[in-house]
């Protein structure tokens, strides 16, 4: 009789949910005052609010810089003599913008670094998965060596090379093939008309690293996919070879669907790196008469129409700065805003170890 | 007997050998295709990046010169160049003993602050995707350039401003007071160069978090390989969150410790908005200073990679693999 009481009576039933009531347990309220009440319940609410508390304040200390530089962007000439502005322009204006935008040639500089880090990263990414596939799944002679190889261009700081990277490609020469076709070895073969070529002040040494794998930053790239396809089976290749598929239908039919996400992840790395980069376009782009004008030229430069001679000027060259700062990232942020899944994705699923 | 079953045997015998070989050669041929693979890389290291090496050490040991006819002129100097980085020049061991300074200084603050950020996005929280997403943003944007452009900022914000930008050190007194925390820890009676550490740490916190991104991301894929299992026993057995984490999550992402303290130390010491790096820029655009800054970065390289292998012999001791295999 009492089981039969105290079983619970079905109140609502639909084809996935089914609502039950226990008759003669605890009323709702009573239900919540004890889980409310109790220790556990309370000690993770205060653990909760510390956390976002912790994750808020770290977020904040990120994104202010970019609130404020926003901020200073859209403020006009007299805001920044006014002791009474801080973040809010009274007279909000647009006029930076339009600055940097006709007088530094805004778009010009934009498609130039476009072409140039969408290239790239382009190049990058497929050489890198390449590379690092080689490393991770064929146990050739050399493998280790040549791995070491790559941390040692990880690991050596870029300004150890600046002279020999220059000059490899102010006379680029392929192991003297060209010095000895046009006449520098023998006065008398002379095939070609010259003994050596000059790549700088163009794209064509930035494109020349990055199919050899040794652009910025090229090492960790190689470094993470080597991980990543050491985390998928050996079984998944072998069934493909058993199909009758080669080494490279497998890699191009398999290997690569299975890694959109890193391929996304090391693209954007290298995306917005080269992007961002003012190393590289240091060294190869020294004339600034020939070099392709890019974004590394609008950073620090004062547009001609503003005028910053007077009492508040430091402060105005900072905001404008900032907003060719702005100008600089936005792409960068539209990008970030739609791979930010997968970068996080293609990181998680790497399986990093030691 | 007869011939044929004697052949048969023969043809067995001759068989089986042969086929071992075979599989030995699909072996060897699966191992020619990874060059293929890394073709690339053994290219540019063949015909790019040993000769600029070489080269590197050479101008460091030369002075280099305008030839007459256009083009350059070397002329063999001997370790002069690195005599006068290390004995003449007068700010660039001590740069370099600053630059190392801060590198020990960053990096413990580097992963332990990224390990700790990727616990609390690992876990279940509401609007854990918005967070992570932020705490990205550093890794895509605050290299080159853009720190080019904070950096011009507080120069500027030196020279006294209303408006702060949030990357310089002037403002951090007015998110924490460096004075309150120096009362706060003198008062807990501790050492006054932990007191020291720990204000300049909070002080620095914008450039730590700006660092830890990519720290960060390793962290969390860290996080995620270990096993929910080996949680859920440890619940059950009723050990509490903070015997977990030293237990149970420590060892496991030990290994990725190491990953990231070799990652920060590499980008520490090779970023270009480090004080070293800079100086040795600066060096290079001085008349004379092309060879000069070869050797300080052969000097400086040596460092590095005493530094590196330093860290990673001391963590590597204490690295806890689960498998061994990998």
């Amino acid at each position: 009789m009492d089981a039969v009481k105290n079983a619970p009576k079905v109140k609502k039933d639909s084809k996935d949910k089914i609502k039950v009531e226990f008759e003669g347990q605890l009323s709702a309220w009573e239900r919540f005052k004890l889980k409310v009440f109790s220790m556990y319940f309370l000690k993770n609410v205060v653990v909760r609010i510390c956390t976002y508390i912790l994750l808020v304040g770290v977020s904040y200390i990120i994104i202010y810089p970019f609130i404020s530089k926003l901020a200073s962007s859209i403020m006009c000439r007299e805001d920044f003599v006014d002791v009474t502005v801080m973040l809010i322009s009274k007279n909000p204006t647009l006029d930076t913008y339009r600055a940097i935008i006709t007088d530094n040639r805004y778009f010009e500089a934009l498609l130039n670094t476009a072409i140039l880090s969408g290239s790239c990263a382009i190049i990058q990414m497929f050489i890198t998965c390449l590379i690092g596939y080689g490393f991770a799944k064929f146990k050739f002679r050399g493998n280790g060596l040549l791995f070491l190889f790559v941390i040692v261009t990880m690991v050596i700081p870029h300004s150890t090379l600046h002279l020999a990277m220059y000059m490899r490609f102010r006379y680029f020469d392929i192991l003297g093939i060209f010095n000895f076709l046009g006449g520098g070895v023998f006065e008398a073969i002379e095939i070609l008309p010259f003994t050596e070529i000059d790549l700088t002040n163009g794209y064509a040494p930035f494109l020349i690293l990055s199919v050899t794998g040794l652009a910025f930053k090229n090492g960790l790239y190689i470094f993470l996919f080597r991980q990543f396809f050491r985390g998928v089976p050996d079984e998944l290749e072998e069934s493909a070879y058993i199909d009758g598929a080669g080494t490279f239908r497998t890699f191009v039919q398999i290997i690569l669907p299975l890694s959109v996400s890193m391929l996304v992840t090391v693209f954007m790395f290298a995306f917005s790196w080269q992007w961002t980069d003012k190393y590289y376009t240091n060294v190869f782009f020294t004339s600034p008469l020939k070099a392709p004008y890019t974004l590394r030229d609008l950073a620090l430069k004062k547009p001609s129409s503003l005028d910053t001679d007077y009492a508040g000027g430091n402060l105005y060259t900072a905001a404008i700065n900032n907003t060719a700062g702005i100008m600089i990232i936005a792409p960068l942020v539209f990008i970030y805003c739609f791979a930010q899944k997968s970068l996080v994705q293609g990181i998680e699923r790497s399986g990093i170890t030691g | 007997m007869n011939a044929e079953a004697k052949n048969q045997k023969k043809i067995k015998l001759d068989s089986a050998p042969k086929k071992k070989k075979k599989i030995a050669s699909l072996e060897k041929k699966k191992a020619r295709v990874g060059y293929i693979f890394v073709l690339p890389f053994i290219i540019g290291l063949v015909i790019i990046y040993l000769p600029m090496i070489f080269q590197s050490i050479n101008y460091s040991f030369n002075q280099i010169g305008y030839a007459d006819g256009g083009g350059i002129e070397l002329t063999p100097v001997g370790l002069d160049n690195y005599r006068e980085a290390l004995f003449t020049d007068p700010s660039y061991f001590e740069t370099l003993r600053n630059g190392i300074g801060r590198i020990v200084f960053d990096v413990p603050a580097i992963v332990i602050f990224s390990l700790f950020m990727a616990i609390l996005l690992n876990q279940d929280i509401a609007g854990r995707g918005l967070f992570r997403a932020i705490f990205f943003i550093p890794v895509i944007i605050s290299t080159g350039l853009i720190s080019d452009i904070d950096a011009s900022n507080i120069l500027m914000q030196n020279t006294g401003s209303s408006i702060d930008t949030g990357t310089g050190t002037n403002n951090v007194q007015q998110i924490v007071s460096a004075m309150d925390i120096e009362m706060l820890f003198s008062n807990m009676k501790v050492g006054a160069q932990l007191v020291d550490y720990v204000v300049d740490l909070v002080n620095d916190i914008f450039n730590i978090v700006n660092r830890s991104g990519v720290q960060m991301l390793i962290f969390l894929a860290g996080l995620q390989s270990i096993s929910p299992a080996i949680y859920e026993s440890c619940q059950i057995d009723g050990a509490t969150g903070w015997e977990t984490f030293w237990k149970i999550t420590f060892p496991m992402i030990s290994p990725m410790i190491l990953v990231n303290a070799i990652y920060t130390v590499i980008d520490a010491l090779t970023r270009s908005d480090n004080a070293v790096m800079s100086y040795i820029e600066e060096v290079y655009t001085q008349p004379d200073g092309m060879t000069l800054s070869a050797a300080m970065s052969w000097i400086y390289f040596l460092i590095v990679f005493l530094l590196i292998a330093l860290v990673s012999a001391v963590i590597s001791a204490y690295v806890f693999y689960q498998r061994r295999d990998t």
